[in-house]
């Protein structure tokens, strides 16, 4: 048993914290930078609204595996540029992850800006509020609030859309528990791999529902 | 001086044209009370009036300061200045639903940094909407009339000199209504300045000392509220009148 316990799910753990680091990085980055696109989308100014509109169609419209195997092997094979694009494999998984999830969260808060009634925006401005004060302090808590359920719904998906590192070659959970199933040639691995992934978005949910409790307004 | 003095005001949507022509004017204590079919464009006249509308054509002018001269806007700080003395109640009363009763007061005399003892000022206008007991309520756990009866307190925070209403009572169950109006009476007997859109007749009767009736984008008829319910001269005001008052 505890030859089990540190040859199999050792690793498997060590694994898990891989996966939570891309996790954390992924989420505490592509969030804002989500916002900055949604911000972009609805710019005033044509340009912004275009190219921010662009990258959201590409980043939304094609595979995210796709998009890693581009950042991690593809960018490296570039001719006379290559070699300056080679990163390390998890850093590019990151850059990967974040710029992918940035365009599903700048759609997100989009939805949300389009769900506030334009009846805020007028008690705002016949109470003399300034459009910075408006945004600030109207209309982003209620995008946030309304945003909520889409965004714990996204995080749960980037807990196990991080099993996509076992196809960049970086040591994750997912990687871990392959190995021990080919070496034992036993499926339990499989299946202590997704009681791991099983318990973080369970922990994931939990926490987000205690967030929309507390924001529940009532 | 009128308080409010409003000149050939034009308005269209596209070719749709909204309001054609409109003069009046409002005194210092006026409670006037704007009656009319659906679609006569008196919500857009009042919008209008506090910027939520531009309008196309006409004067506008705010205790003797336009803001609009001939259908052309003045500097922003300008229309910021003449419609600051106004507040405005909305039909669906829009409060803040992120923010507890008292925040929703408080949060537009912070922002514009008022010097006056804030606290103090939120406490008597709650008790005088008889919302006392509901300063750390959500809206959303309040009935509509207690939200209607905030939205107005919330407007008066700001010390407007002329309150705008814009069918204040019309998303009210009608047995809501009367603690609503309570308010607004309440108001116009301290001489509060109030232009109330409005479909209660009731009120417009008793409460209001001008009566102006709108249609298709015009001021048909306007008057004393014994002139216009008891002697009214148009046969629009007559047939409105007789589908309205039961």
């Amino acid at each position: 048993m505890a030859d089990y316990w540190s040859s199999v799910i050792l690793p498997m753990l060590e694994g898990a914290q891989m996966t939570l680091l891309l996790f954390f990085i992924a989420i505490i980055v592509s969030v804002p930078l989500g916002f900055l696109l949604t911000l972009a989308v609805n710019s005033k100014i044509k340009l912004f609204s275009w190219l921010a509109t662009i990258y959201i169609t590409i980043m939304r419209g094609t595979p995210l595996l796709l998009q890693l195997l581009i950042i991690c092997f593809g960018l490296p094979m570039i001719p006379g540029i290559g070699e300056y694009l080679t990163i390390d494999r998890f850093a590019a998984a990151c850059l990967g992850f974040i710029l992918n999830y940035a365009a599903y969260f700048a759609e997100i808060f989009r939805g949300g800006l389009l769900s506030i009634d334009k009846g805020q925006y007028e008690a705002a401005k016949v109470l003399g509020l300034t459009k910075s004060q408006t945004t600030r302090k109207i209309i982003l808590p209620q995008m946030f609030r309304v945003a909520l359920p889409s965004v714990a719904n996204e995080s749960i998906t980037l807990i196990k859309d991080t099993a996509l590192l076992y196809a960049v070659a970086v040591p994750e959970l997912l990687h871990f528990a392959e190995t021990a199933v080919n070496r034992d040639f036993s499926i339990v691995p499989y299946f202590i791999a997704g009681a791991i992934y099983l318990i973080m978005t369970i922990i994931l949910t939990i926490f987000f529902k205690w967030l929309e409790r507390r924001f529940k307004y009532e | 001086m009128a308080l409010i003095e409003v000149q050939n005001l034009k308005k269209s949507f596209g070719d749709n044209e909204v309001l054609k022509n409109i003069t009046f004017t409002v005194e210092k204590n006026d409670v006037i009370a704007i009656i009319g079919p659906s679609g006569s464009g008196k919500s857009t006249m009042l919008r209008s009036l506090i910027h939520l509308e531009e309008i196309n054509g006409g004067t506008v002018k705010i205790a003797g300061e336009a803001f609009v001269e001939q259908g052309v806007y003045k500097r922003p700080d300008v229309i910021k200045k003449a419609t600051a003395k106004m507040g405005m109640v909305f039909q669906q009363f829009n409060l803040f639903p992120h923010l507890t009763v008292k925040d929703n007061l408080e949060l537009a005399p912070k922002m514009a940094g008022k010097k006056a003892d804030i606290a103090a000022m939120t406490s008597d206008l709650l008790q005088k909407v008889g919302l006392s007991a509901k300063e750390k309520a959500y809206p959303k756990s309040l009935s509509g009339g207690q939200q209607q009866r905030v939205a107005i307190a919330r407007a008066l925070m700001m010390n407007p000199e002329i309150l705008l209403f814009d069918e204040p009572t019309s998303a009210l169950d009608p047995e809501l209504t009367g603690e609503v109006l309570k308010v607004m009476k309440d108001l116009a007997e301290e001489h509060m300045t109030m232009i109330v859109v409005t479909h209660e007749m009731g009120f417009a009767r008793s409460v209001a000392n001008k009566v102006v009736f709108m249609d298709g984008g015009e001021i048909v008829e306007a008057g004393t509220p014994d002139e216009l319910f008891g002697n009214p001269q148009h046969e629009r005001t007559k047939a409105f009148l007789a589908k309205n008052l039961k």
